[in-house]
């Protein structure tokens, strides 16, 4: 079941200059500590002049839409996936 | 007229991802794979499946099924609106891989598109089967590990993409001269592409039950006979392997159209939401440099019938506030007001909205034009 959360989170993040990638490690959401074990994928959308950057990932048992605005670099936590039926 | 069969090399790749937007959602959560998964703009009982995945495909559920007949059928499907942001970031990746290999690829829609390596062939060394081969693992690597496609190589589009067919998921396969007979024996008239139930009955009429006997039939026959037009024509070049389909016809329309989530005959509702669309396509229109003098307005109604009406007008539309009032008029003129489930509404007689004609009475066009740039400016700016 996917639950649409949009609230401010926590996010540790981390670029690599070997391979040139930037990803979320670590999220904080309502004082629980995920650790992010896997990128699903990353994409860009822009809503209005405002580039964001949507990562979907996985901590393995929840999977997370997370959502850096450019313009204010904040992280939103959009939306959690059990991965299960709805 | 007698045409043989393409024996020429086929150098036309035709790739089709797998349940795109259901396998796309797979690839972003981990967590959905090897799970049925089923995409549809609405979740609950009467909307459309527009996308079911692999593993629901195993359950019977395919594309156009409401999602209370999916859920009959695979009662553990999980249903997720469509996040077309992410389909487009997906087609955009692969159309970026195509690229490398070919500047000829033509987008077929989000998820298919053709590569033409006519011009190109000499540059590659190595068999398109190869290259095929290649694109399929980059796609692996460089969007995701779950996204899969099918490639179908032909002498022509229509060969490729019915190649591109034949084996799902992540089938190679390539149509040559030497096995089209064998690959027409074991399809059936509707499993060609643009061949469905009623073209189907008009060829059983005049003899034709096979895709073997579709091949053989003569020109004059499908010409004069079945098709009684220029697609008959078409259809006999085309099923011999020749070039018919690389035709770039160019965009004649803009529009939009909604799926009530209500059903409604308020003139209000409707009235409303028949601005968002002209609204949406007045964007799209001015975006391209265009401007319209055609508008036309369709609903569907909840009773199943269907009314629809299109008009041209000597004035050319360009501002959403002129394509409203056109289309408003139009939405007026049916014969009655039954609760709609589907409005569309497009603009067509496209010409360039730079290419104008002054006005003897309108004087205030062009700060018409230029307040609508300005709105639109506002809103690509603020959203």
């Amino acid at each position: 079941m996917t639950e649409t959360i949009n609230e401010k989170v926590s996010v540790v993040a981390v670029y690599n200059r070997d391979n040139k990638s930037f990803l979320p490690q670590r999220l904080k959401w309502q004082g629980r500590v995920y650790n992010i074990s896997k990128l699903g994928y990353h994409h860009t959308q822009k809503l209005g002049r405002i580039l964001h950057h949507i990562f979907s990932v996985t901590d393995g048992n929840l999977a997370f839409r997370l959502n850096l605005d450019t313009e204010v670099l904040s992280w939103t936590l959009e939306e959690v996936s059990d991965g299960l039926t709805n | 007229m007698d045409l043989p069969i393409n024996k020429n090399r086929p150098l036309i790749m035709h790739v089709d991802l797998n349940s795109c937007f259901a396998t796309v959602e797979q690839q972003a959560n981990p967590l959905l794979r090897g799970k049925p998964v089923c995409v549809a703009p609405y979740t609950s009982g009467n909307g459309c499946v527009i996308s079911p995945s692999m593993e629901a495909k195993r359950f019977g559920v395919k594309v156009g099924m409401t999602v209370r007949e999916a859920k009959m059928l695979c009662p553990d499907a999980i249903i997720l609106h469509p996040d077309p942001p992410k389909y487009r970031a997906v087609h955009l990746q692969f159309k970026t891989i195509f690229q490398d290999y070919s500047p000829h690829v033509t987008p077929k829609s989000i998820d298919e598109a053709v590569i033409d390596f006519t011009d190109v062939v000499g540059l590659h060394k190595r068999s398109l089967e190869d290259i095929g081969k290649e694109i399929k693992r980059r796609m692996r690597s460089e969007i995701g590990e779950w996204i899969s496609c099918s490639i179908g190589i032909g002498t022509n589009r229509f060969l490729a993409k019915t190649a591109a067919g034949l084996v799902k998921p992540d089938g190679l396969v390539t149509i040559t001269h030497e096995n089209l007979m064998d690959v027409y024996s074991k399809l059936t008239l509707i499993d060609i592409c643009g061949i469905n139930t009623r073209y189907q009955a008009r060829l059983n009429a005049y003899g034709v039950f096979s895709p073997l006997d579709f091949v053989s039939a003569s020109l004059q026959k499908l010409q004069n006979q079945v098709f009684k037009s220029i697609n008959g024509y078409y259809w006999y070049t085309r099923l011999r392997g020749w070039e018919i389909d690389a035709i770039d016809f160019g965009r004649k329309s803009y529009g939009q159209s909604y799926a009530l989530h209500e059903f409604t005959n308020n003139p209000r509702e409707l009235s409303r939401l028949l601005m968002k669309l002209t609204e949406k396509m007045g964007r799209r229109l001015r975006k391209a440099g265009y401007c319209a003098s055609g508008i036309h307005v369709s609903c569907l109604y909840l009773d199943g019938t269907h009314w629809h009406m299109g008009r041209k007008v000597s004035q050319k539309l360009y501002t959403t506030s002129e394509l409203f009032k056109k289309a408003q008029l139009l939405l007026n003129r049916q014969p009655e007001w039954k609760k709609v489930t589907h409005l569309a509404v497009s603009c067509y007689d496209l010409q360039d909205s730079n290419d104008n004609q002054l006005d003897l009475f309108e004087t205030d066009m062009q700060k018409k034009r230029d307040l609508s740039n300005a709105m639109d400016s506002m809103n690509d700016r603020y959203g």
